[in-house]
């Protein structure tokens, strides 16, 4: 097990955005979290990244405990995630965003007096990941001026070219048009592929995608874990399908746009 | 940089090394408060727009190297200014770690507001302490040695219109260098990272504090050192030149320069140093004219005049390209 | 002993008083329009040198140097005239800027209105001369306090439960306190939000030109005394918690009885001793004693 969360507990003030969760992620597996808005999920990374101590409960990654731990070590150690609100740096070219990342892993950030624009190594491999993003027109754009889609790939860009081993995103594709949230996913997948990266936590809405590429998905409700299994094992169950999407007669209709979709693809 | 840009380096640089032969007098040692408070600056603005923390209490560090000057010549007869801009590297580099490490804890107006208590901390440091710094009647600052020559035989405007002229230029020229460098280097795009959000370069895995601390440091040592070459000039180092108001001194030189540009703080002291000059000659009340002046850059133009100027300089070369192509 | 003692208290009260009106001014400026206004103690000044225009017009058209204290007001509020002009003319400019360039702009305020008043007063000390003896000296516990002190101290005190009673009982004070909560929500629940923000910063003003008239009567007025008093309001603030105003009032007291026991001890350590309190306080709680903003 690469990362796990047990017995995680998380209050805002009274609220209880998590409560008694445990979750544990294999090496090699894409899993999902999906559940409605307030369920805990963004809760759940933000703990699981560091950005938020659980007020109980243990978090390790491969076997050691992480709780506590900011985000800079857990990023050095090789946790990795992007943000549903796109965090970018605004005034940095994109090709820039990408090199900060990589310097940061390439433990360059103390050089004082060296040449950034000579540095090939880490020009190189910018120039990389920008090319496995589709970002390679762009490299020069000042990241604020780029529209939305294109800030939210170099989010997630820049958290790839760090070579994580295990990467967490929220909601990658929120934002985007539909028909683009596909080609959002599948640069995602091959990304991951070619750099390595071999595990992938995401939160996402879009239950098409979250069917088609997730090798297990985890199911949450007010801060609890409502379901965890395979794809083919939370489709049968209507109890989460309901609460996630969100109406009783949800079901059926589901399942219809789920095989519709299926015999589409094939 | 670009070529252009060069080419006008190069002819700015040339002008200063004639400037001493066909300046008036006058004007070349004012030019000498130029190279101090540009090199003192390039500290600042380090931290002004490189690591997006406003430091409201700089002059400390101008203080730190002009009473280091202080002390090694008219104290301790050590007049060879190498030795003083060593001393003052040093002594800068450990008070920027002490107030550093307190003060890169906080960001905006927090940061501001720490720095100039710090700042008016020294301040107050040295009004107190009456038989060590002169209290508010201060220091004079003897005559330095340059690279071990003595010059006491020399006038003291001849001194100051070559010799020393020519040693303060260089040592702008190296800080200029040494700073370009670092803002281009990787710890440069790491400090910009962190300006722009702090929240995603840590989890791009750069430790935020470590580096606004070692931002802090670097800025303090160049203005240390700008401290050092401004303290002959007038041969005198007195509280004044550590209150608050010297620090937004140089807050509004890198503003109405343009503290988005490496070399807008530059082009801020000559507008600075000139303003006063010119506007006190016919009255009393420059900063009058100064806070109007800063009041329309903040609001009408934050990139300074720098950028005012090469707008019209794009303006005027694509209305003169478009010319040639109609023609 | 005892006669000492109770000097020492009401000099420190009476510092007391004028710091809290320019540092609550201060407080309520940056908690709605999150601007921390350096320009405050140039307001400070105006209210003084204005002061004494007044004061002196008053005594030579026969005026009872008792009463003077109705000129000293009236300065102060009329100077309320600049308040709009400010906000009007320059600072709704920079309201979505960063806060560096906020900050810098009332640096720029601070800058010509030092001028301003040099250009109109000059540069040599002025003062009200007769007026402060002419309220004559109380006996408390064997100290002489000057009863104008007093005055200062009560009026003080009168305009701090005024402002209370405005922040907490009425429709402006909450509309304000909403504005400092939130105020995108303030402005999507219909409130005009031009409106206030010229309200609270004219507020803000006549707070500090208030505090500037009346300290007058005890002392010279100076060009340095804006730039000498913003340091000493930021001490208070930093102290209280910035945007705060009960931190105001608290702060305004530490601040006001320390500098009046470290000049009455060890003069040496005055203004070193506020700094280091300033950097104790925002080291262990930057959020002052009881501000909330972090």
């Amino acid at each position: 097990m690469i990362l796990e969360a047990i017995n995680i507990s998380k209050y805002y003030g009274e609220f209880c955005a998590l409560k008694d969760v445990s979750i544990g992620i294999d090496e090699g597996e894409f899993v999902s979290v999906i559940g409605p808005n307030g369920a805990g999920k963004t809760t759940l990374i933000n703990v699981l990244t560091g950005f938020l101590k659980p007020d109980a409960g243990q978090v390790n990654f491969r076997g050691k405990d992480i709780a506590g731990k900011g985000p800079e070590e857990l990023s050095t150690m090789g946790i990795a995630r992007s943000f549903q609100l796109v965090h970018i740096f605004p005034e940095l070219s994109l090709i820039n965003t990408i090199k900060v990342a990589i310097i940061s892993r390439q433990a360059k950030g103390m050089r004082l007096f060296a040449s950034l624009a000579r540095d090939k190594e880490v020009h190189e491999q910018a120039l990389e990941v920008a090319e496995l993003f589709g970002l390679a027109d762009l490299l020069e754009e000042t990241a604020k001026n780029c529209p939305q889609g294109i800030k939210k790939l170099l989010d997630v860009a820049s958290a790839f070219a760090l070579h994580p081993e295990i990467i967490l995103l929220d909601e990658p594709t929120s934002g985007v048009s539909t028909s683009d949230k596909n080609k959002i996913m599948q640069v995602l997948v091959d990304a991951s592929k070619k750099i390595g990266i071999k595990t992938v936590l995401q939160v996402e809405h879009d239950m098409d995608i979250v069917f088609s590429y997730s090798d297990r998905i985890i199911a949450m409700q007010q801060g609890k874990v409502l379901a965890d299994g395979s794809p083919a094992e939370v489709e049968k169950n209507e109890e989460v399908i309901c609460t996630v999407v969100g109406q009783k007669e949800c079901f059926q209709t589901f399942n219809r746009i789920m095989s519709m979709n299926r015999e589409e693809r094939a | 940089m670009k070529k252009t840009g060069i080419v006008f380096l190069l002819l700015i640089l040339a002008f200063l090394l004639v400037w001493p032969f066909i300046g008036p007098e006058y004007q070349v040692y004012l030019t000498l408060s130029f190279f101090a408070y540009s090199v003192a600056l390039l500290g600042f603005n380090l931290l002004f727009n490189y690591t997006g923390l406003l430091s409201f209490g700089h002059a400390l560090f101008i203080g730190v190297g002009g009473y280091t000057a202080a002390f090694l010549t008219s104290r301790f007869h050590i007049p060879y200014m190498e030795v003083s801009i060593l001393v003052t590297i040093l002594l800068s580099g450990v008070v920027a770690i002490l107030i550093g490490l307190i003060c890169v804890r906080y960001i905006k107006i927090y940061f501001a507001m720490l720095t100039l208590a710090f700042g008016m901390l020294f301040h107050s440091f040295l009004m107190k302490t009456y038989h060590l710094t002169g209290g508010d009647e201060g220091m004079s600052v003897e005559q330095p040695y340059l690279l071990g020559m003595d010059f006491s035989s020399m006038d003291q405007m001849a001194f100051f219109s070559g010799p020393y002229y020519y040693y303060s230029l260089g040592v702008l020229i190296l800080a200029s260098i040494a700073m370009w460098r670092i803002v281009h280097s990787p710890f440069g795009l790491c400090l910009t990272s962190i300006r722009d959000n702090p929240d995603k370069a840590e989890y791009l895995g750069i430790g935020i504090r470590k580096y606004r601390l070692l931002a802090f440091i670097i800025s303090g040592c160049f203005t240390g050192v700008g401290g050092v070459l401004l303290a002959p000039i007038t041969g005198h180092m007195d509280p004044g030149m550590v209150f608050w108001t010297h620090s937004g001194d140089m807050v509004f030189m890198t503003l109405v320069g343009g503290f988005s540009n490496f070399f807008g703080p530059m082009l801020g002291t000559v507008i600075f140093i000139t303003l006063r000059d010119v506007i006190s000659s016919y009255i009393e009340y420059w900063r009058l004219i100064f806070g109007a002046l800063l009041a329309a850059i903040v609001i009408l133009s934050p990139g300074g005049v720098i950028e005012v100027l090469t707008n019209l300089f794009t303006l005027i070369r694509r209305k003169i390209m478009a010319g040639e192509n109609a023609s | 002993m005892v006669e000492t003692i109770v000097n020492i208290l009401f000099s420190g009260i009476f510092h007391a008083s004028v710091l809290f009106l320019v540092a609550a001014g201060l407080q309520l400026v940056f908690g709605v329009q999150k601007i921390f206004n350096l320009a405050c103690g140039s307001f400070y000044a105006l209210g003084a040198y204005l002061g004494i225009v007044f004061v002196k017009y008053f005594l030579s058209v026969g005026g009872p140097p008792v009463l003077a204290i109705l000129p000293l007001l009236a300065a102060g509020f009329v100077l309320a005239i600049i308040g709009p002009i400010i906000e009007r003319g320059l600072l709704r400019f920079v309201y979505d800027r960063d806060v560096h360039f906020q900050l810098l702009l009332t640096f720029a305020l601070l800058l010509m209105i030092e001028d301003i008043i040099k250009l109109i007063w000059g540069t040599y000390p002025l003062s009200t001369q007769g007026v402060y003896l002419a309220f004559g000296i109380l006996d408390i516990f064997g100290a002489s306090i000057p009863v104008y002190n007093l005055i200062v101290i009560v009026a003080s005190i009168v305009i701090a439960g005024i402002m209370a009673h405005i922040l907490s009982n009425t429709r402006f004070g909450r509309i304000i306190r909403a504005t400092s909560d939130n105020n995108e929500m303030a402005q999507a629940l219909g409130i005009n939000i031009n409106n206030i923000y010229v309200k609270v910063f004219t507020l803000g003003t006549v707070l500090g030109t208030i505090g500037g008239a009346l300290v007058i009567p005890s002392t010279a007025a100076m060009s340095e005394m804006a730039v000498d008093l913003i340091v000493l309001a930021f001490a208070v603030v930093v102290i209280g918690g910035l945007g705060s105003m009960k931190g105001a009032f608290v702060g305004a007291l530490l601040v006001g009885i320390l500098k009046s026991v470290s000049f009455a001890v060890y003069p040496e350590l005055e203004m070193l001793l506020i700094y280091i309190i300033v950097i104790v306080v925002l080291v262990f709680k930057p959020q002052g004693l009881f501000g909330t903003a972090t």
